[in-house]
């Protein structure tokens, strides 16, 4: 069964046509390669192709996505199985997702600038979040009405957690 | 003599610290915040008590727990590392009061040095040059205005109790300054407790250069040569080199020199730092002193071969320093890279989490300080530095090599970290000919970038180890759902064996 994969911004046909232990035939668009692939350490893949040696890491983000590090490169690597084709093609034909701040990393909320009913605008600082020492401001994009603030000043927060909701 | 070292800090110095310890016979204690009961160096010491819990406002900074650990374990010395109580005057006081050794300088020395200002004073009687600028602290926004437009812009503002880049903003721009000084001083006062800032003259291209001192309780100070630390970002150091590349003989002896008065002014015992402001014609001038030992130590260490923890220990023995200043040499060059758990691709954003998979580098003329295992989770209270990957080798040109070879072979997974961007640095020309100032990553912002053109077989092999890996775990799934678990032959001998016994 062929998949498709996206690799940053790029999307690929991608087939395995054969496995037999740690050998593979992987097609990808119209390129056929035999590789040589082996989980050396947890998340630490050793390939063989062609006599080259190339070391990867993989870091699963989120449920079939993956961050890819070779030695000088970082690839967001995503698999797009039928599931996930089906829920993009929903995922369009619905209107947008109801939009929030959120931020990359665990931390600390160390200042909110707004308040519910807010209007700001594009550019404006909305939320201080500190991690590690550091403090960093979030902004907003585009003019904005703040609908509710789900944390207080002094929270601790996950990633990707929704902050403030906007409209 | 001393016998049993609390250690008052956490991560790669502390662990750094109990090694030195270990090597002299002495035993060590961890205090610990209720967030790093799982931190290396709680199970590296020999004994660890919990301070408080995970804000360091709460447990490492917290006097009174730390010197009520001391007493309770019985050590008779205190050393505080770098950050936290290191360059703090009531804790170096108060171990005194309680009978304990602080093994750091007096609070005098650390008094003086700290505030900046009275610094400045102290080296101009002292005869070191210093940068031209304020001599008084300013606490008044209008004030603060008035001076900077005396001084000419640029001008530095920092904070006068600052330290490590906080409280500090250029101002360029006369638009600018209103909201630098405010930003200063709010900075200044959340980390310090104190808003009083001073302006300075900014200069053009500057090279950070520090001179390492020792000095012990009977009048002897010598220098340990310099440390080039100009590759910064927002005024955090980030790669570390001695000796440095645009140094001459004669300057360094004169620095050195420098920096020794300046250390005799403040009756100066333990290790400590010079830092100076130099620009291209290498005129230099002070600008502060840190009291403490540096993170950047070990290049020191390597080049001129003394362990400068062990120093500090022999010092606060009250045992005279086992050199003298021409007894002393740089030998070979090492270079010294911090490793931040950070995203350099999105903004430097703090990468804080759990440490998958780590690959520590080895190898001839390698020395890695660090302190996080597979399965340790970095805790989002404290710095992000996780390690210091040191190399040392006969030439500058053979360091860079090392370097390069050793980031190569450090693997951390799990978190991002600024490994990649630490190699890049590697290949800069300006860096390799050694050609390069404070504004160095600012200035080659592009070359620093992460390469683009990535061939398509790389790409592709990406791709399949996506899509290999994804295919194993439905693999796996259906294997574990749908076949009998693999027969485990000992498992039935065993049953066998114990089936006998009934």
């Amino acid at each position: 069964m062929a998949y498709e994969i996206k690799l940053n911004e790029e999307v690929h046909q991608i087939e395995m046509w054969a496995k037999e232990g740690n050998l593979a035939d992987i097609k990808i668009d119209n390129r056929h390669y035999t590789v040589d692939i082996v989980e050396v350490e947890h998340g630490v893949y050793s390939i063989l192709l062609d006599g080259i040696s190339y070391n990867v890491e993989l870091l699963p983000t989120e449920n079939k996505k993956y961050l890819v590090n070779t030695l000088y490169n970082a690839f967001d690597v995503e698999i797009i199985d039928a599931e996930t084709k089906y829920k993009n093609s929903r995922k369009s034909a619905e209107a947008e997702d109801s939009n929030y701040i959120s931020t990359p990393m665990p931390g600390k909320v160390v200042k909110i600038l707004v308040n519910e009913g807010d209007r700001v605008k594009g550019g404006d600082t909305v939320i201080i979040v500190s991690a590690m020492k550091m403090e960093s401001e979030y902004k907003v994009v585009k003019d904005r009405l703040i609908t509710k603030i789900l944390v207080k000043e002094g929270d601790n927060i996950d990633g990707h957690q929704p902050l403030i909701m906007l409209e | 003599m001393i016998k049993k070292i609390l250690v008052a800090n956490r991560g790669e110095i502390a662990v750094r610290i109990m090694r030195s310890c270990r090597e002299m016979g002495i035993k060590s204690v961890a205090v610990f915040s209720e967030a790093d009961r799982h931190s290396m160096h709680v199970r590296f010491a020999d004994e660890a008590y919990c301070i408080g819990p995970a804000p360091s406002a709460e447990s490492y900074l917290v006097i009174d727990n730390i010197i009520e650990v001391a007493r309770r374990s019985g050590a008779d010395a205190i050393h505080p590392g770098y950050g936290f109580l290191s360059e703090n005057a009531a804790f170096s006081e108060r171990c005194e009061k309680e009978g304990i050794i602080f093994i750091g300088p007096s609070a005098y020395a650390i008094d003086t040095m700290g505030d900046k200002i009275t610094a400045r004073k102290k080296m101009q009687t002292a005869n070191v040059p210093v940068v031209p600028g304020t001599t008084e602290p300013i606490t008044d926004l209008k004030e603060a205005v008035r001076v900077i437009m005396e001084i000419g812009l640029p001008v530095m503002v920092k904070a006068s109790a600052g330290g490590g880049g906080k409280g500090m903003r250029l101002v360029k721009k006369e638009e600018d300054i209103l909201s630098s000084v405010s930003a200063a001083r709010s900075e200044a006062k959340a980390a310090f407790g104190n808003d009083a800032v001073y302006i300075e003259k900014y200069i053009n291209s500057p090279h950070h250069i520090e001179f390492q001192i020792v000095a012990d309780k009977h009048g002897n100070c010598v220098h340990l040569f310099e440390r080039e630390c100009s590759v910064q970002r927002r005024h955090q150091k980030v790669v570390e080199e001695t000796p440095s590349p645009i140094m001459t003989e004669a300057v360094r002896q004169e620095m050195g020199a420098h920096a020794v008065a300046a250390a005799k002014a403040v009756n100066y015992s333990g290790a400590g730092t010079i830092e100076f402001i130099v620009d291209d014609n290498l005129n230099y001038y002070f600008l502060e002193m840190n009291t403490r030992l540096q993170v950047e130590h070990p290049i020191t260490e390597r080049v001129v071969g003394v362990d400068l923890v062990k120093i500090q220990i022999d010092i606060a023995n009250g045992k005279e320093l086992p050199f003298k200043q021409e007894d002393l040499k740089q030998h070979g060059h090492a270079i010294e890279v911090r490793i931040y758990a950070e995203d350099p691709d999105n903004n430097f954003m703090p990468s804080p989490g759990m440490i998958k998979h780590i690959t520590e580098p080895l190898g001839l003329g390698v020395r890695h300080d660090g302190y996080v295992y597979a399965g340790y989770e970095i805790p989002i209270y404290y710095d992000p530095m996780i390690s210091k990957l040191i190399v040392w080798a006969q030439t500058r040109q053979e360091a860079i090599d090392r370097m390069r070879r050793a980031l190569h072979a450090y693997k951390i997974t799990g978190i991002k970290t600024s490994i990649p961007f630490l190699n890049r640095i590697m290949e800069v020309p300006a860096f390799v000919e050694g050609k390069y100032n404070t504004h160095f990553i600012q200035d080659h912002e592009e070359q620093l970038k992460p390469k683009e053109n990535a061939s398509q077989r790389l790409k592709d092999v990406a791709a399949i180890t996506a899509f290999f890996d994804y295919m194993s775990k439905i693999e796996n799934t259906k294997k574990s759902k749908y076949c009998k678990r693999p027969v485990s032959n000992w498992k039935n001998y065993g049953r066998a064996t114990n089936l006998k016994k009934l």
